[in-house]
């Protein structure tokens, strides 16, 4: 049994559903390739901060892609919890007067993904999805559609997105 | 004096790198470690009481260079076994974790301008150098002020920080370019 379903079979009878969505989401046979899966799917449980959604994912993903992709999942994750907040700021606020001093914040590393581009840009979109941020969500729709994913892509991704933050408050229903 | 914008020269010099045995020297070069920073600071004479301080200051602060894609290289026209015998003698110096290089015939100082006139030794000068060989950063002092490190760690993370997340795109504007 892999790791994801170990941890799946603690989910809680009431949310019977968020545990069998999970099995359908991370399952193969969709429109993402295997990186795009577990890229997004790992991203979005450290987004969610559920760790143990994260270790179990990590292990399963293991056996499927390489080290590259766990790292540019986290990595994503990392900088969409911080930009989701500044950004969103800014949106909300909408004064020019923030939106035009430098945010002054490192974010190197969305340049410089160990693995593909346009597949990290997926993972901080599904994060962003997660954490919550319309118009980064919007901006990074854009650049990954744009950069060759399809519309059923974007929509696959973004039902692991869903059911993986499902998957954590489940997890921590006592 | 080359400053912001021009190519930092070429070099190829002999360095004091460690104290252990048959490992002291090494030669480094403008063409190690391609894609990194580089942050390369000059003092005038080794053995002095300044020099010291500042040079054990790059070295705590090493870690945050490195955390930063940035290499450290100190300078001087002093040779390579005077910079060796500077580290075995020195307390603060010994466990130096960048190279000591040796401009022994004062070819980079004088490329980069930063040749005292009167002593003939280098200028305190710090310069920033980014990953495509152009100096972003530099700053000169008269031989007997000190540099103030955590200024320079400054410098670099402002060189360095853009906001490059598509978060950032505003109405009208074209998106990054993902591929």
């Amino acid at each position: 049994m892999s790791a994801i379903d170990l941890l799946a079979a603690e989910i809680v009878e009431p949310a019977r559903d968020i545990k069998l969505n999970l099995q359908s989401v991370l399952g193969a046979g969709g429109s993402l390739t295997a990186e795009q899966r577990w890229g997004v799917a790992i991203a979005c449980a450290v987004a969610a901060r559920n760790v143990r959604l994260q270790v179990a994912l990590i292990a399963d993903a293991r056996n499927e892609v390489g080290p590259a992709v766990v790292e540019d999942a986290v990595a994503a994750a990392a900088i969409m919890g911080m930009n989701n907040v500044y950004y969103r700021f800014r949106h909300h606020i909408e004064k020019p007067s923030y939106a035009d001093r430098p945010a002054r914040l490192r974010m190197n590393r969305l340049v410089k993904p160990a693995a593909s581009k346009v597949d990290f840009e997926l993972y901080a979109l599904a994060a962003s999805a997660v954490i919550g941020c319309d118009w980064c969500m919007r901006s990074h729709e854009r650049v990954v559609v744009e950069g060759g994913l399809t519309e059923e892509q974007v929509h696959d991704a973004i039902r692991i997105a869903a059911t993986i933050n499902g998957a954590a408050i489940a997890l921590e229903v006592a | 004096m080359l400053t912001i914008g021009d190519r930092f020269p070429a070099f190829k010099l002999k360095a004091a790198v460690s104290l252990e045995k048959g490992k002291e020297f090494e030669v480094v070069s403008n063409e190690d470690q391609p894609g990194k920073w580089k942050v390369v600071f000059f003092w005038p004479k080794d053995f002095t009481f300044i020099c010291p301080t500042e040079i054990a200051a790059f070295g705590k602060r090493n870690r945050d260079f490195e955390e930063r894609d940035a290499r450290v290289l100190g300078v001087s026209t002093d040779n390579e076994y005077v910079h060796l015998a500077w580290r075995k003698n020195h307390p603060d110096l010994k466990d130096l974790p960048f190279p000591m290089l040796s401009d022994l015939k004062h070819d980079l100082v004088t490329a980069l301008g930063i040749k005292h006139p009167g002593e003939g030794v280098a200028m305190r000068a710090t310069y920033i150098v980014d990953p495509d060989n152009v100096i972003r950063f530099v700053s000169v002092t008269d031989l007997d002020v000190g540099r103030n490190v955590d200024e320079v760690v400054r410098v670099l993370d402002a060189l360095q920080t853009d906001e490059l997340c598509p978060c950032n795109w505003h109405k009208g504007e074209p998106t990054l370019n993902a591929a």
